[in-house]
């Protein structure tokens, strides 16, 4: 942390953004809102923003600033959890890809490849529409279109680490691979993997956005940035603040991630280190 | 060394084959568990009113009574014969629909890649030309607005901006090729390849920032300095000349995204392009449309792929002599 | 109609809108191409088979290429078509036809009796799979005693026939015409023809000089441009490229008024309906649905759901059928009265119903399941929301698999024509409607004999009170069609049933 506010301030705007909608989106875990998300209150519809309703109220007279915070809780829990799974996945894939070789390193750059030559948002609708609709199943289908990326960013560095002098040192004294690989390869990886997972978390947020958007993200009535975007669309004359909201929010969210994922790389990227 | 060269060649084709099998298979095994066939597309709710005689007769008619197996390699099997499938819709034959569609698509990837080059490698030069000045943080600024901004808010906001502002919207007008009418067809391209240039001036821009950072701290850079080569000859020549290997990397990478990936901005756009020809298929569930289509594209990634490979290999000579 | 889900991404482009609403730049440079008409729509035809054509730009293109025995005029009377005239003899059980003279195709082939038998009975082969083969139930064989004459030995009286011989789904074919030749090469008796198609892009089709209409097509053309987005459609009008269009979206019509462009809204014969399947579970018990019934405020789905933009209806909305909205059990919200259903029904601790809902199919669906949840859930009924995208949605749909269903159903001008094929136990669409009853039997078989509009009526406000006090489904409201058009368009008639029949008398420039 103090490297990074040392070397990026950046990094560290990026982290106060986070840190103030983590704040929220713990508020709309915890129910701590000022009114339930999801209940309507028809006489009070379109609101402008006021004291009573931070951000006015939508055609169903929910308030909108309660909706915009659970839907970044939303929004975070379907990206934390894809990218989980995709870094698990992925980085374990390129683990065993690039040190075992051979016919593993094979299969799974055979599967890599055809992922990777699939058209990414095609794959996403996909898989979205043939899943049964959840914040769960968005998720799944979010990390399947990320693991190949973590397989091909991770391989790599594997690869060449197998060659370094005491991974081979490490083999000599007849430690098993799994050993090497735990003890060894994988904290000189975690630098990269920790970089790619900021930068996958932003792609996590715009993505389940879009499919909300496209109608097949977090199923309604439960909040989700994305699905608020798309309810929101049409109202643009009649209240543009229930569109201004949550289109501000993911904005401001894919910006935090991207500037922590800039602050990470800038610490941590072994190639920076010892620069300027 | 050329029986190396040869096996490498045929391992590399045999790989591409494997790739595009597991393609095929994917697609296909996709496409029949998304819900729905063609005759409930084409009818929707109407469909249910349908007695099982007529039903019957659909399903002989759409080909759907076969067992997919048989769907499956009579599809793969005429692909070899370069019958791509027919679709009914259109009336024309897939081959027909992609002759029209790839060129489409092509030329917007070709537009918007040159867009980006123009954005994004001139800007992350300028970035990494003092890193933590001003001018590189223009340089994140943009790169950041390219990676947030998601392509529908743009397009749509270009589009309106231009409509209803200038009254310029060329996009309204049936769409013409670039052989039938080039000017009106550029105009018509502007706008969707300058929204998904900006998108890619990002990465670009990232990539070329980074690069250039590198190749200026090595030591025949300052080597170069020293013997007193003119800086802006240094920038130009030894420094981005050698920061080119990771931008025509990541140029190749983005150009082959774009090939299937310009889906939402054709739909907006009225683009006939490959992409709105794969979305239509879905729609429709034709599936022999999506499926070769799929394909196409996934080629086009792959050959794509080599070619970046290609050209690296020319430009970084480090890679050529090994 | 948009299908799917990727036609949302177009109807989203808010900021189009947004933009456009502020400025105008009224009708621009571009070519108006003399006496071409152009029509914005958001699909191309996905068939120009008229007997399996059933999307909304389909049955567009083909009505103005291909012509049917009857037609409806604009207040969707039926009134003469192919056939000048026709009549019931024998105690309603035949009909016979008579065939308007000197009509030809427009591959210059004459139409006559045989062709109206050849496509009447190819309609009826199952093999065919024509949409509209259950219409004709009542038919039991065609006969052509002579060139200009046609007819139809029936089961029994059906009032309803001349209505059903109007849908585009029964157009008039050459005999022995083909799908697979027809679709390349239409050939009709309409008031254009194929001029020429580029896939995906548009459609254009020429006038009919030899149309036997007294008031020949106006436009030279029509050209039915693809644009997949409304909002991109309405900013082409703007620009002066698209003359005229159909909008289903009432926030889009509500931006497309601008200077310069004419939006007229008319009523829709399509209803908004919560469909209960009463052959499931705790639905079976009538006090159940009766509790639905009384637990929702119609206006407000309307008000949350499309911003208000139509009305609250009963069960059938064609004007001259329309059932009263108020004469139906709790016309008003009382959740009172709900609860005492409930308690009837020995269901007081609740009940909970899967519910489908389709997202992309039509713009209000996911908002009408929202605040038709949050209504329902304060009288203790559960909707438990099953959001699917629409190939899903229909697969559930046509499965009968649901308890409920948020839908938007088609209505059409005579009442038999909407409700025989849901509410009769024969009816080919009973499975989903899930209900029939004796009583109803009787009545629509009642309808189908009495010939007289006021007698007819009257059975009809039956079958519209046992529906709705029996809950069968609950009937929500009805939208408006949006029809956009520039300053140069004359002469356009919108019709309830959405139909651009009036593009043959439309005149541009």
């Amino acid at each position: 942390m103090t490297a990074l506010a040392r070397r990026s301030p950046a990094g560290v705007a990026g982290v106060v953004v986070l840190a103030v909608l983590a704040v929220v989106a713990v508020l709309s875990y915890l129910g701590l809102l000022p009114y339930d998300p999801v209940a309507q209150h028809p006489p009070s519809r379109f609101l402008g923003p006021s004291g009573a309703h931070l951000f006015g109220t939508d055609q169903f007279g929910r308030d909108v600033f309660s909706r915009v915070a659970a839907g970044v809780g939303n929004s975070a829990l379907v990206a934390v959890v894809a990218v989980a799974f995709a870094t698990v996945v992925g980085t374990l894939g390129g683990l065993v890809a690039g040190f075992y070789r051979g016919v593993a390193d094979n299969a799974i750059g055979g599967v890599t490849n055809v992922l990777f030559a699939f058209p990414p948002l095609l794959l996403a609708l996909s898989l979205a529409s043939v899943l049964a609709r959840g914040w769960f199943t968005v998720a799944v289908a979010i990390a399947i279109v990320y693991v190949p990326i973590f397989i091909r960013v991770t391989r790599g560095p594997v690869l060449s680490l197998r060659e370094i002098e005491y991974v081979r040192a490490a083999v000599a004294t007849g430690q098993s691979r799994f050993q090497i690989m735990v003890r060894h390869v994988l904290p000189n990886i975690a630098s990269i993997v920790v970089i790619q997972v900021a930068l996958s978390l932003s792609w996590a947020v715009l993505t389940e956005a879009s499919l909300s958007f496209l109608g097949l993200g977090t199923p309604p009535p439960a909040p989700s940035l994305g699905s608020m975007i798309f309810e929101a669309r049409s109202l643009v004359f009649v209240a543009p603040w229930t569109l201004i909201a949550p289109g501000a929010v993911v904005v401001l969210l894919v910006v935090g991630l991207n500037l922590l994922g800039d602050g990470l790389r800038d610490t941590l990227d072994p190639r920076n280190r010892g620069r300027q | 060394m050329r029986g190396i060269v040869g096996n490498r060649v045929v391992r590399r084709v045999a790989s591409t084959l494997g790739t595009l099998f597991g393609v095929a298979v994917l697609v296909f095994v996709m496409l029949r568990a998304i819900p729905g066939n063609q005759i409930t597309a084409g009818l929707g709710t109407e469909a249910a009113g349908l007695a099982p005689a007529q039903l019957q007769a659909l399903e002989r008619y759409y080909g759907l009574d076969q067992p997919l197996i048989t769907q499956f390699f009579s599809w793969l099997g005429n692909l070899f014969t370069g019958n791509l499938g027919y679709s009914a819709r259109n009336q024309q034959s897939v081959l027909e629909l992609t002759l029209h569609s790839l060129p489409v698509t092509a030329e917007l990837a070709v537009l918007s890649i040159v867009l980006a080059l123009v954005i994004g490698v001139p800007l992350g030069t300028l970035s990494a030309s003092r890193a933590g000045s001003p001018r590189d943080a223009l340089g994140q600024l943009v790169s950041l607005a390219g990676l947030s901004i998601p392509s529908f808010l743009l397009a749509t906001t270009l589009l309106s901006v231009f409509a209803a502002s200038f009254g310029f919207n060329p996009n309204g007008r049936g769409f013409a090729t670039l052989a039938e009418d080039p000017l009106l067809n550029l105009q018509q391209m502007v706008l969707p390849a300058l929204v998904l240039g900006f998108g890619i001036a990002a990465p670009i821009l990232r990539t070329t920032r980074a690069a250039v950072l590198e190749v200026r701290s090595e030591d025949f850079v300052r080597t170069a300095r020293a013997k007193g080569v003119p800086e802006r000859r240094l920038q130009v020549r030894h420094v981005l000349g050698n920061a080119l290997v990771p931008i025509v990397t990541m140029t190749g990478l983005q150009f082959g995204y774009l090939l299937g990936g310009a889906v939402v901005v054709e739909q907006i756009f009225s683009v006939p392009g490959i992409g709105r020809q794969v979305l239509l298929g879905i729609q429709q569930k034709e599936y022999a449309v999506v499926q070769s289509t799929v394909l196409v594209i996934a080629l086009a990634f792959v050959l794509v792929n080599l070619l970046t490979d290609a050209i690296y290999r020319l430009v970084d000579p480090r890679v050529g002599a090994s | 109609m948009p299908r799917g889900w990727f036609s949302v991404i177009g109807v989203t482009s808010v900021l189009v809108i947004a933009l456009a609403g502020c400025s105008s730049s009224g009708s621009g440079t571009g070519p108006s191409a003399g006496r071409t008409l152009v029509v914005g729509v958001t699909s191309d035809p996905d068939t120009l088979f008229p007997w399996k054509a059933t999307q909304f730009t389909a049955v567009n293109v083909l009505q103005n290429l291909y012509g049917t025995l009857t037609e409806f005029d604009k207040d969707l009377n039926v009134v003469p078509g192919l056939a000048e005239s026709w009549k019931a003899s024998d105690g309603g059980r035949t009909l016979t036809l008579k065939l308007r003279q000197g009509v030809t195709f427009s591959d210059g082939s004459g139409f006559d009796s045989d062709d109206v038998k050849w496509s009447l009975d190819q309609i009826m082969n199952p093999d065919t799979a024509a949409v509209a083969r259950a219409s004709l139930s009542s038919v039991k064989s065609v006969t052509a005693p002579d060139k200009s004459t046609v007819v139809l030995e029936l089961t029994g009286p059906d009032a309803a026939l001349p209505a059903n011989l109007a849908t585009i789904n029964m157009a008039m074919l050459s005999t022995g015409d083909t799908e697979a030749k027809l679709s390349t090469r239409p050939n009709g008796t309409g008031p254009f023809t194929l001029r020429s198609r580029a896939a995906s892009q548009s459609i254009t089709l020429a006038r009919n000089d030899k149309w036997w209409g007294a008031d020949k097509p106006k436009a030279g053309a029509l050209e039915f441009r693809v644009i997949p987005d409304e909002s991109s459609i309405v900013a082409a009008m703007q620009s002066g490229n698209v003359q005229l269009t159909v909008l289903n979206d009432p926030l889009v019509a509500r931006t497309a008024q601008v200077p310069g462009v004419t939006v007229a809204k008319t009523p829709q014969l399509n209803y908004h309906v919560l469909q209960l399947n009463a052959r499931h579970g705790d639905l079976k018990d009538v006090n159940v649905r009766l509790a639905i019934q009384c637990a929702i405020d119609r206006k407000q789905v309307l008000d949350t759901a499309a911003l208000g933009e139509g009305e609250v209806v009963g069960p059938i909305t064609s004007p001259a059928f329309k059932s009263d909205p108020a004469r139906r059990p709790c016309p008003a919200r009382d959740l009172s009265k709900a609860a005492e259903y409930l308690g009837k029904a020995g269901k007081s601790g609740g009940v909970t119903l899967k519910t489908i809902v389709s997202q992309g199919e039509y713009a209000t669906s996911v908002n009408e399941a929202q605040n038709l949840k949050a209504q329902l859930a304060e009288a203790k009924i559960n909707l438990d929301l099953e959001v699917l995208e629409s190939g899903a949605y229909v697969d559930r749909w046509n499965a009968a698999d649901f308890d409920a269903a948020v839908a938007l159903n088609g209505g059409r001008p005579d009442p038999d024509g909407s409700y025989g094929r849901y509410f009769t136990s024969q009816g080919n669409f009973n499975k989903v409607a899930g209900y029939s009853s004796p009583e109803l039997d009787k009545l629509f078989a009642d309808g189908k004999a009495t010939t007289g509009q006021a007698a007819r009526k009257a059975i009809y406000d039956q079958v519209s009170a046992r529906l709705e006090d029996d809950a069968v489904w609950i009937w929500l409201f009805s939208g408006y069609t949006y029809t956009a058009t520039t300053a140069e368009v004359r002469g356009f008639v919108p019709m309830a049933n959405g139909s651009l029949q009036y593009l043959r008398a439309t005149s541009v420039g």
